[in-house]
Formats: C-alpha cells, sequence, structure tokens
C-alpha cells in the first residue's frame, strides 16, 4: 500500500551562537570564485517520501530522524521558508536543486535506512528522494544566471528557480519526483561485421567501442574461423558474427585503459640529435617490468608485481605492503566531486583486490589543475579551474574521510593545459598479513575449478556503462553522462569490514574489485587463473530493471568486489555478508573449459575462448621522432637583495609552491592512529613536510614512507629530465625523512597526451618520443637507485577539443614512492629546530633554471619576452645515491634535526619553509655553493632546481661527527638559523636576498587560504 | 582481572582497530562488535566491562552526524544499553561515537537515562572538515571516571561537526555546576587553570564550540564522549610536534584515558 506522497522540510535554526554553516559556505564561495555578495544564504533540506506512513509517523520521523530537535526546525507537508517565525521575509529567490532520475543520492539511502529503523515494518518498496532549497537575500537581478550556474552540476543535477514573486504567493517550484523512465530491456542480440572497413569503424564508432580497424578485422576474422563457427552452432550462437555481449567485452578488455596498448606497442623511434633508429617492442617491458625483473632477481622482497590490482612487498616477518595509484581524470573533468569521489574509492578497492585481500591504511592524492586565477574564457562543457579543483578535493576528502583511510601524501600542479582536462590521481596503501591463519601466502591468489564466484556490495545500474572505454576516447561536448557516477562509501566501508573478515576466516579463495569494465574484466581476468568461468547476468542484482545483458556484463557500478569462494564456505560467506548488512550474490563459478561463456539464465549471451579474449588484441605500430625543442633565454631582471626578497615572496605566493594548508586539513590524516610525520610540522604545525611517514603496527616502531615526485613543467625542455626529476624527488622527499634506501618501491603513473600520430594529432610522432625519452630515463634512474617500480597506471587521451580548440595536457609522470623505515622516532622532520642550528646545503647547484618555476614566473611576468631557457636540471644518480645514503646513515644515529628537499622554486623556497617551521629567521653565506659550476649566477644559485640537493640543519654539538659521515659529499656548511624574523642571503659578504620570514609566510599562504573561518 | 570491552564497529564506524588497540595497550581486553551481533542476540552486552563507540562517519553522517547510529542503538538495543549503563559500567564515545551518544540521548544525559537529546554537535562555524592539534584541559572537580586526575592533553580533532550547543543556557550551569562539562579547548600558552566560558577564537578552538565544550560526561561520570581523538596519541611519536621535543620515547598522552576506566573497573568490579 503506498499510498502517502509526503515530503519533510529541514532548517538550521536561526538564532545567537548557531549558524546555518552550509548557507554561509556558500556565500562565501559565491564571493571568492564568482564575486557575487550576497546578503545571505540559507540551506533547506527537502525529502520527497513515497511510503505506506500514517499521517502520526510521518510527524514523529519529522524529529526522531529528518531533522535535530536541537539545532533544527522541521515540518511535513509544508514548506519551512513560508514559517513567518523563522523567515520573517520571503527570499528573493530560491533554487531547488536534486539529483536527475538514476544519480546515485547517498543521503535518500541513508535516510530510508533510518525510516526503517523506526518503523521495522516500513514497506520494502518505499522510496525517498532528497534534495536543496537554496534560498537567498538581497541578490542583484543580473547576478543570478551565474549564481544559478555556480550552484549545480547539469550533468548529473536538475535545478528550478522561484522568485520573489512566487515566495510572497506562498507558492514554491519544486522539482519533479527524479523517476526514471522505464529502462527497455533489449533482448541480446548480433552484429554482423561482415561489412566494409568504413562500416567497420561506424560501428566502433557509433557503439563508443573505442576499437580501430586492425582491431575490428581481428574480431571479424575470429568469427570467420571455421572451429570457431562450429562451436558456436553447438551452444546456439549465432555462429559467424559476435553478439552485442561479445562485442562489448571485447572493446572493454582491448581498451586502451585496460590493456594498456600504447604501452605495448612496438615503436619504430627516430632520434634527429642522435640520429638513433630503432625499434622498440613494447616500452613496458623493456623499461618498466624488465628493471623490476633484473632487481628481483637479487632481492626477497619483491612479492608481487605488476601483475594483481597492486604491487606487494614483503616489509617484515609478519607483513605485506601494497600499493597502487590511479588516474580518474575524464569523470572528474565532467563531474569533479563524483569523478573524484569514485577514483578514491575506487582505488581503495585495489588494494581490497589484491592477493586474498588487503587492507586499504593510507591513501595519496595529487591533482593537475587549470591555474585557480584563469581569467580566460572556460570552453564550453568545463568547469573553471577553481570549480575542478573544490569538486575533486570535495570528492577526494568524502571518498577518504568516511572510509577511514588517512590522505596522508600529496600534490597539487597547476598549469593552463590542464583546463582541458585535470588529471585526478589516486593512490592507496594497503598492509596485508604475510601468512593467513589457514597457512595461505595472502599475496597469492588460489580458485579453483567449480570454486562460486560471488559479487559482493552494491547492485548495478545503467551508472558507468562505457567508462573503460570512455576514458580511451578523447573529452567533446558529447560526452557522455552515463560514465559518470557517484560513489558511496558507506556502502564500500561496510564490504571492506566484511571482506576482510571472510579473508581471516580463510573464505577467500580470489578475488578482484568490479572497475573499467565491470564484470567483463573482473571475471573475466580472474577466469585465466582456472582457465574459464561461467556467468549468469540474470543472476546479478540490479539497481533499476530493464538492464539489457551486455549492459549488465560492462556496467561500472561502483563498491563491488567479485570474489571466488570454496562451495563449502559458501554458507559461511553469505552468514558474513548478512550481519554486515552487505549484498552477495552468486553470479557463476570458475570452470576450465578454456572459455568465458556467459548467460542470461538459460540462453548462452557469450562465448569467448580465454586466449583471444586476453591474447588476441593485435599489436599496435608506431612511429615516434625526437626533435630537441629551442627555447628563448631566460632575461632576468636587475634587482637589489630587497628586490630578490620580493622575488621569492612572489614566488612563494605562485599556486605551484604557495601553502595548500587549509585544503590539506581537510582530509583526515591522523585516522588508524599511525601518522608519524604528518603533511604540515612545525612549531605552528603549518610547515610542509616532504614525504609522510607511518607506523601502521599499533605500538612498534617499524614504519613506511610514502612520498611522491611530479614535475611536468620539465616536459616542455625535456621528457626525460622531466621523469628523471620525478623519480629523484620522490627518492629525495623520502631520504628527508630518513628512508631505508634497501626496501624502496614505486609506482609509475603516466598521463600523457594521445601519442598516435593522426589528423587530430599531427605531432603524434613528438609525443610519442616524448614518451619513449620519459620511458628510459625511469629505466636508468629506477635502475641506478635501485627502485623497482612495483605497479603503475597509464591514461594516454589526456586532450580535450572543445569549440573546435584543441587542449592537450604536458606529458605528466607521477612518481609515487613506498619505502620502509627502520625506526619511525628516528624520523627527521622538515622544520629548523632552533636558533644557532647550523645549516648546511647538500648536493651539487648547477646552473639548472630551465622550465623551473623562477622561469616560468619571468616568462609570465614579462608577458612572454622572457623565455623559459633550456638548461633543464640534469641527473647526476651516482652523485645523489652515495649522498642520500650517507645523508640517512647520519639520520639514523640522530645527527640530523631537520632536513627538506630542494624543489620548486630552489634553495632560496627551501629555506623559507625550513624557516616557516620554526617561526624564525636564517643567515647565510652561499659563496661556496659556486665552487662547482663556473656558469653558476646568484639567480641559479637561490632559485634553480638542482636536482639531489637537500638543505638540512645540524646541532652545532654534531656538526663534526655529522660532516665526517658527508666526506667525499658535496656538503656546505651555509648558515645558521637565527632567532630574529630576516632571513638573510649572502655571497662573499654581499647581501643579496634579505626578507621578513613573516612578510614571506603570509605571501605563501595568502594565494590558495580558503579561511577556516 | 582483565576488564572486557566492547568496541563497536560497522555501518561506517572507523576507529574500531586503533580504539581496541589502545584499551589492550592499557591491559584491558578489546573485542571488536558488530553492531548487528547485538540487536541478533548472538552477542550481549552483559558479557563486557566497557563499551566504546569509535569515530568514524556512521552512514556518512547524512542527516546529521551520529544521528543514524543513535537511532539504531536507541531503537534496537534500548534496554540492553539502559542496563549497561544502570549496571554502573564505563561507556566513551570518541568523535562520531559522541556524536551518537549526545543524538541518542546518553549525553549529557540524566540520572534515568531517559535517552532524551538535550544537546547537539552542529557543523564548525569553519563550514569545514579539519584535522588538526587541540589542547584540552579537563575539569579537576569532575566525578568523570575517564579523566580523573587529568590536567591538560594534545590530541588532534577531525570532524565537521564539533561544535557543542544546547537549548538553553540554564542547562549549560547545570552541567558546568555538576563537573560535566568535562573536557574544553584551551590555549596552551595559558598556565593551568586556565576557566573562562568565552569562546577562544579559532583555531584554538577549531569549531566554536560553546564555552569551548569538547566533552561531556553523565551525571554519574561513567559516561564520557569527546570530539578530539584520545586514541590518535597512543605513543610518543604521533604527537604534533615530537620531533621537536627532546622526549623518552613510549607511552603517548592520551592513553590515560583508557587506563582510568580499565582501573575503575579493575577497583569496582573485581570481586
Amino acid at each position: 500500500m503506498m499510498n502517502t506522497v509526503s515530503f519533510v522540510e529541514v532548517a538550521t535554526i536561526d538564532r545567537d551562537g548557531l549558524a546555518d554553516s552550509r548557507g554561509n559556505n556558500i556565500r562565501k564561495m559565491l564571493f571568492k570564485d564568482q564575486g557575487i555578495d550576497v546578503n545571505s544564504v540559507r540551506v533547506i533540506s527537502r525529502y520527497d517520501i513515497f511510503s505506506d506512513l500514517t499521517s502520526e509517523m510521518l510527524h514523529r520521523s519529522v524529529y526522531d530522524l529528518f531533522s535535530d530537535p536541537i539545532i533544527e526546525y522541521g515540518l511535513a507537508n509544508e514548506n519551512v521558508l513560508f514559517s513567518n517565525l523563522h523567515f520573517p521575509s520571503r527570499p528573493d529567490i530560491v533554487v531547488h536543486v536534486g539529483f536527475k532520475p538514476g544519480v546515485t543520492d547517498n543521503i535518500s539511502q541513508a535516510a530510508l535506512d533510518g525510516l526503517s529503523t523506526i518503523f521495522p515494518k516500513l514497506s520494502k518498496k518505499s522510496k525517498i528522494f532528497s534534495s536543496k532549497l537554496y534560498s537567498f537575500w538581497g541578490v542583484h537581478s543580473s547576478d543570478i544566471n551565474k549564481l544559478v550556474e555556480s550552484l549545480y552540476n547539469p550533468m548529473i543535477e536538475r535545478a528550478l528557480i522561484s522568485t520573489n514573486a512566487d515566495c510572497v504567493k506562498n507558492n514554491l517550484n519544486i522539482l519533479d519526483i527524479p523517476i526514471r523512465e522505464n529502462y527497455t530491456f533489449t533482448k541480446p542480440k548480433s552484429i554482423s561485421l561482415d561489412v566494409s572497413n568504413s562500416e567497420l569503424m561506424k560501428i566502433s564508432e557509433e557503439g563508443l567501442l573505442a576499437l580501430n580497424l586492425n582491431e575490428m578485422q581481428t574480431i571479424q576474422s575470429h568469427y570467420r574461423q571455421k572451429n570457431i563457427q562450429k562451436k558456436r552452432n553447438e551452444l546456439g550462437l549465432p555462429t559467424n558474427m559476435p553478439t552485442d555481449a561479445e562485442l562489448e567485452c571485447l572493446a572493454q578488455t582491448w581498451s586502451e585503459h585496460c590493456s594498456h596498448k600504447i604501452f605495448a606497442a612496438k615503436i619504430h623511434h627516430l632520434d634527429n640529435e642522435t640520429n638513433e633508429n630503432t625499434i622498440i617492442n613494447s616500452l613496458f617491458k623493456t623499461h618498466i617490468v624488465k628493471p623490476t625483473i633484473d632487481i628481483q632477481n637479487d632481492v626477497e622482497w619483491l612479492l608481487s608485481i605488476f601483475h594483481d590490482n597492486s604491487g606487494v612487498i614483503a616489509w617484515n616477518e609478519n607483513w605485506n605492503l601494497c600499493i597502487k595509484a590511479e588516474t580518474h581524470n575524464s569523470p572528474s573533468a565532467l563531474d569533479p566531486f563524483g569523478g573524484a569521489m569514485t577514483g578514491i574509492v575506487g582505488v581503495n578497492r585495489d588494494i581490497l583486490g589484491t592477493g586474498l585481500g588487503a587492507r586499504p591504511i593510507a591513501n595519496t592524492d595529487v591533482f593537475c589543475f587549470g591555474p585557480p586565477d584563469y581569467q580566460g574564457e572556460v570552453p564550453k562543457g568545463l568547469f573553471h579551474p577553481l570549480r575542478v579543483f573544490r569538486g575533486v578535493h570535495a570528492g577526494v576528502r568524502t571518498g577518504g574521510n568516511e572510509s577511514g583511510i588517512p590522505t596522508v601524501n600529496g600534490a597539487i600542479v597547476f598549469d593552463d593545459r590542464y583546463i582541458g582536462k585535470p588529471l585526478v590521481y589516486c593512490g592507496t596503501v594497503g598492509i596485508m598479513p604475510k601468512i593467513l591463519k589457514d597457512g595461505r601466502e595472502s599475496h597469492i591468489k588460489t580458485p579453483l575449478k567449480d570454486d562460486i564466484i560471488y559479487m559482493v556490495g552494491g547492485k548495478v545500474g545503467s551508472d558507468g556503462i562505457h567508462g573503460a572505454t570512455f576514458s580511451s576516447l578523447e573529452l567533446t561536448e558529447e560526452s557522455p553522462s552515463s560514465a559518470v557516477q557517484i560513489g558511496d562509501p558507506i556502502t564500500q566501508k561496510k564490504m571492506i569490514d566484511m571482506i576482510l573478515e571472510a579473508r581471516d576466516d580463510g573464505l577467500i579463495q580470489v578475488i578482484t574489485d568490479n572497475g573499467a569494465g565491470g564484470l567483463s574484466s573482473s571475471v573475466g581476468e580472474l577466469a585465466e587463473l582456472t582457465n574459464g568461468a561461467d556467468l549468469d547476468l540474470e543472476a546479478v542484482p540490479l539497481k533499476h530493471p530493464g538492464l539489457s545483458p551486455w549492459e549488465i556484463l560492462v556496467s561500472e557500478s561502483q563498491e563491488r568486489m567479485t570474489v571466488g569462494v570454496r562451495k563449502a564456505d559458501c554458507q559461511a560467506f553469505e552468514k558474513l555478508a548478512s550481519l554486515h548488512e552487505v549484498e552477495a550474490t552468486i553470479v557463476g563459478k570458475f570452470t576450465n573449459t578454456g572459455s568465458f561463456d556467459v548467460y542470461y539464465g538459460e540462453e548462452v549471451v557469450a562465448h569467448l575462448p580465454m586466449d583471444f579474449l586476453h591474447n588476441g588484441c593485435p599489436q599496435l605500430e608506431l612511429k615516434s621522432q625526437w626533435i630537441k625543442p629551442n627555447h628563448n633565454g631566460i632575461s632576468f631582471p636587475d634587482k637589489d637583495e630587497k628586490g630578490m626578497g620580493e622575488i621569492l615572496s612572489r614566488l612563494l605566493g605562485r599556486p605551484n609552491i604557495a601553502s595548500k594548508e587549509s585544503w590539506v586539513r581537510s582530509y583526515d590524516h591522523e585516522v588508524i592512529a599511525q601518522t608519524v610525520i604528518k603533511p604540515f610540522g612545525g612549531v605552528n604545525h603549518d610547515s610542509p613536510g616532504d614525504a609522510a611517514v607511518i607506523a601502521p603496527i599499533h605500538g612498534q616502531t617499524q614504519g613506511a614512507v610514502i612520498s611522491n615526485g611530479i614535475i611536468p613543467r620539465y616536459s616542455d625542455i625535456d621528457t626525460y629530465a622531466m621523469a628523471a626529476a620525478s623519480v629523484d624527488e620522490a627518492v629525495r622527499n623520502a631520504v628527508c625523512v630518513g628512508v631505508d634506501l634497501d626496501l624502496i618501491a614505486g609506482l609509475d603513473n603516466f598521463c600523457w597526451p594521445d601519442p598516435v600520430e593522426s589528423d587530430k594529432t599531427p605531432d603524434g610522432k613528438y609525443k610519442l618520443a616524448q614518451l619513449v625519452r620519459a620511458n628510459r630515463a625511469l629505466d636508468d634512474v629506477c635502475r641506478a637507485y635501485r627502485l623497482p617500480c612495483i605497479s603503475g597506471k597509464d591514461s594516454m587521451k589526456n586532450d580535450a577539443t572543445i569549440n573546435g580548440k584543441k587542449i592537450s595536457v604536458p606529458p605528466t609522470l607521477l612518481f609515487t614512492l613506498i619505502g620502509n623505515h627502520k625506526d619511525v622516532t628516528k624520523a627527521v622532520s622538515s622544520d629548523f629546530k632552533e636558533a644557532g642550528d647550523l645549516i648546511y646545503l647538500l648536493g651539487e647547484t648547477h646552473q639548472e633554471l630551465g622550465a623551473s618555476e623562477l622561469a616560468f614566473m619571468l616568462r609570465d611576468e614579462s608577458k612572454g619576452d622572457s623565455g623559459i631557457g633550456n638548461n633543464v636540471p640534469q641527473i647526476d644518480t651516482t652523485r645523489n645515491l652515495t649522498l642520500y645514503r650517507a645523508l640517512t646513515k647520519s639520520m639514523s644515529r640522530g645527527l640530523v634535526a631537520s632536513a627538506h628537499d630542494c624543489s620548486d622554486g630552489g634553495l632560496a623556497t627551501a629555506l623559507a619553509e625550513c624557516c616557516f617551521g620554526c617561526d624564525s629567521g636564517a643567515s647565510l653565506e652561499i659563496s661556496n655553493i659556486f665552487s662547482k659550476s663556473q656558469d653558476l649566477n646568484i639567480w641559479g644559485a637561490l632559485f634553480g632546481e638542482s636536482l639531489g640537493r637537500i638543505l638540512v640543519s645540524i646541532k652545532p654539538e654534531n656538526s663534526n661527527e655529522f660532516e665526517k659521515l658527508m666526506i667525499g659529499n658535496e656538503c656546505n656548511l651555509i648558515g645558521n638559523v637565527d632567532s630574529g624574523d630576516l632571513i638573510i642571503v649572502k655571497k662573499l659578504g654581499k647581501t643579496v636576498l634579505t626578507s621578513s620570514m613573516t612578510e614571506l609566510r603570509k605571501e605563501w599562504k595568502k594565494t590558495l587560504n580558503e579561511g577556516g573561518n | 582481572m582483565i576488564p572486557k570491552v566492547a568496541v563497536l564497529s560497522g555501518f561506517g564506524i572507523n576507529c574500531e582497530i586503533e580504539t581496541m588497540a589502545l584499551f589492550d595497550m592499557a591491559g584491558a581486553k578489546a573485542s571488536r562488535i558488530h553492531i548487528n551481533s547485538l540487536v541478533n542476540g548472538t552477542v550481549s552486552l552483559d558479557e563486557y566491562h566497557i563499551m566504546a563507540v569509535p569515530g568514524g562517519f556512521s552512514f556518512g553522517d547524512h542527516l546529521g552526524s551520529g544521528r543514524l547510529m543513535g537511532n539504531r542503538l536507541r531503537f534496537g538495543l534500548r534496554n540492553q544499553v539502559r542496563n549497561f549503563v544502570k549496571s554502573g559500567k564505563p561507556i566513551i564515545g570518541i568523535c562520531n561515537g559522541f556524536q551518537v551518544l549526545v543524538k541518542m540521548g546518553l549525553l549529557p544525559g540524566d540520572s534515568d537515562v531517559s535517552l532524551t537529546q538535550t544537546a547537539s554537535l552542529t557543523i564548525n562555524d569553519s563550514g569545514q572538515y579539519e584535522n588538526r592539534w587541540t589542547t584540552l584541559e579537563f575539569d579537576s572537580k569532575s566525578n568523570c571516571i575517564w579523566t580523573k586526575g587529568l590536567t591538560r592533553m594534545r590530541i588532534p580533532v577531525r570532524h565537521g561537526e564539533g561544535k557543542f550547543v544546547t537549548l538553553d543556557n540554564n542547562l549549560l550551569d547545570n552541567w558546568s555546576e555538576n563537573g560535566q562539562l568535562v573536557a574544553r579547548y584551551v590555549d596552551p600558552s595559558t598556565t593551568y587553570p586556565y576557566s573562562s566560558d568565552e569562546v577562544l577564537p579559532y583555531p584554538i578552538s577549531p569549531n566554536q564550540s560553546w564555552r569551548n565544550i569538547a566533552g561531556v560526561s553523565d551525571p554519574s561520570g561513567l559516561i564520557f564522549g569527546l570530539m578530539p581523538h584520545p586514541e590518535a596519541n597512543h605513543s610518543t611519536w604521533l604527537g604534533a610536534t615530537w620531533t621537536r621535543e627532546n622526549i623518552e620515547h613510549g607511552e603517548g598522552e592520551g592513553l590515560i584515558i583508557f587506563r582510568n576506566a580499565i582501573n575503575y573497573v579493575i577497583e569496582n568490579f573485581d570481586n
């Protein structure tokens, strides 16, 4: 009996000492982002309820569920805005914002759960729809359009406006309930591939399959084979053509996103600089796998590399660590909040799906955005970078915080070219007991024929169809909204709790997550382990009826794991699921038939031989050509010591260097009670750390170090230098906290513009040569540092064509490092400790300002008259590693008071940041650092970004022992920490830079400050 | 005697592992208890001496932090919880757990354990979720068994809804007189005891809580809830500025709260 359609509205009570903080946030955001100044904003929550509630039950629920009796005011079936007691005047405008049909609405799910807690007999068919009424007082009519636009994302939401005139008449315009139209079930069908080449490509393009002609032809010829046709005949499948489910499954499995075709391609590489002319057979195998395998021959701790959802290393006798980073760029461009949230909860599932299941214990988040103060035109269909920033940050914050996983490390990089596509890297570290109670090694999956396949967690809906193939295409105005989803961290958290208990009880044989490609990928990939699987799509629980078999197969609906369980354990597994209120449904079983067979009830909808599915995709053949670019030189303005102080001040205020504290503080970085070195340290908790250190076993002092390196600016000169610098930065950061250099491992996450030459990408050969060079640097540097890559990911289509204009991201490599820390009580932080401590610069400084942050600043300030130069920092891995080892040894002896790496903005920036942590100044004499380089000028010395350099401070009583340990390395005493406020740098007695630490800190904090109050 | 602690879990609670670790470090035996196993009767609270509701994001904080979890306890476990309280056993709620205890009416509570909500925790004035370290000062006149002998403590807050408010000031005066306003944010540069009802500036008070309230107890002093996380400072190497301090490494400042409750149980239940 669903005869009641009612609603409840809730507002914050307006009185002394209470504030409508949600409303105030909107007011601040409108002013900051749009310059719109309104007097007041109130946010009203609305719940539309379809249920069999009696009027008495409804009224009881107002204060037992929907509103808080102390701070809120709620009404059933009446608009709170028209209550004269609470709202003495009618608003100028009210904007009702609600979801589009079918979009995940976590609030409604929670409300429904809450309603059935109070009324256990509530009809199971009850539904609740949440929405918000944003009400504004004091709005200029000219601001209304911009105001409304900034309140909702038309991709996933709808909005309806009520004017003051409406409100005066007590007439509020309310959105219809977002009930989706009936979704029509289309019966499985077949697609004939006996067509012309142009027809083949049309099938691929119109179906969003992202398959090229060669791949379509390969599929075509598969269905022409006699033995295949015979087998299909036996199964009752159309003999000479694929079913829709088969074609979709192949497209997912063979997508760039899932199978990394460019990294697997055969590349004909030309180098105009060296006349090199070679063939590279797979960058991945040659430059990423091979170095790791070579290192694996020498060490015991590389347990699982490349093949699982994350890489696994042995951390100590009892525990393994695993780590993975992913990108979620396209979804974050279209819906920054939902896209980023699914990014972080998605990579958490990679950890949960590693081996027999690992516990996620730390997140890392690295973002690349357009400049927050971008003034230019924002292409149609895209958001202003600041809005993308806000949304992505909120999504990652919500996903991480609600899952109880600390965000311990990250970075934010700004560049104009990320306006077309933001890069959203989400990483997670996991921990797993080395040996389970039943004696199995937890990093090895052990499925057997006849094991039962469960789908666990969320249901399948039409959200997230074609995510994998969509991300393999460039972004256009027609990009589909079905590729966008919103995560549900609480459903996932319940699932994680349940899965880890099941693992400890020995109930799991095999596990993987449902990410890109959905069940087609998860079951399809696990089936390789037993050489076959049967899957029944009709058994899959759905969010709404009407999904066609192929849609169920490829849907990327969130919060789902695929788990293999022995028949004998099924009952225990289901009991655990029921305790945790987690859905677990049998959807198939493992076989050894040599094929992946998909059913819809009795009907066969796909039969794909394992070998064809996983090895049938033809290798791409590509061309690359390196032509060294030539940039204009840097013009240095005339500056005295104060002028240099002002340069430093402006440099510190650049978004790339400016403090991100107010954003980072809203990530929980300490849940799990393990974070030893936090994102910010120092006397006022506001100076930036270099790397995170965690001690994940409570009460024990062995730790793990997590750091990252990312420096896409250098790609403008040379991607070899860019990649080398990224790896060095990650290592340097880890060294600054005292990492154990004998146990470090890395992740490579490439985000490239499309490097395949075509009409749309005439410079494809150059972009591919950039990829080749970056891979070679990765290979060289990782081998030299004994730093094996254990997992990684690439995203190769980071271009957007909007209004006919193509915007490509700069080639970007994020290098993430995980390492051991032998004793966290010896960890070192970046902040100077006290006046009188001696300051040393370790490492050689060369005139390397090419593509430095300073070079970009001078270019921007001169409106392009100054170039970015050509002398990009070069790496000397032998010199660096020797120094890093000497330094970490000194740290383990407790000799180092602070250590901070020199990166963006060079020595001067590092010095300022160390001073912020001590709340005092410093005085330096830097003439010694000029000894290694004839052409070094004062700009290069202060702001150059030469690699391998670390700024340390040492207590005077430890300096002798420290210097002794550093013998053989470039180690220059350059000054001391002062008690005053001045930062003074001299060269041969002459002051070359002077500034007030307090003033510098003010500038550094101003740019990206969101304000806490 | 080794006291047994029921640390609740499920539905988005996420600090149960470290909360258990703290009780274990302090000498108890902590068990993770899914709320549903209390509701369905497979586990009974009677078997335990202490109950802890850890931090987290139960039900995503939708419809207000702690509200839906509070309702699960209020409607699903009403008698078990009341019996537990009436038998004189300690309860702690941390962060989201504190929000749960306040929303279900167990804190600041009343001597009848009527489970009537009289206070709330609302959105920080900053409008933001924040993770930052704070200094707490404890009321030395309080009968709260969890904070016995404590003066000040440095522990982090990690919340978006931690501003303690109530319906009227008379209630606050009563709670204050009863010693129920146990833990308050304080400026670390002042000397102990520093007691003022004036709201301290942000970020010393991270949420602009009324009277700087960070944690409260019930009239019996057995139930205690607080927004900051004492379990986050179980060891010296987790402090915010430990690398600047000349310290002997070992137990962190937060552990004493857990040990206090364990000692209380041993004194009162070991027969």
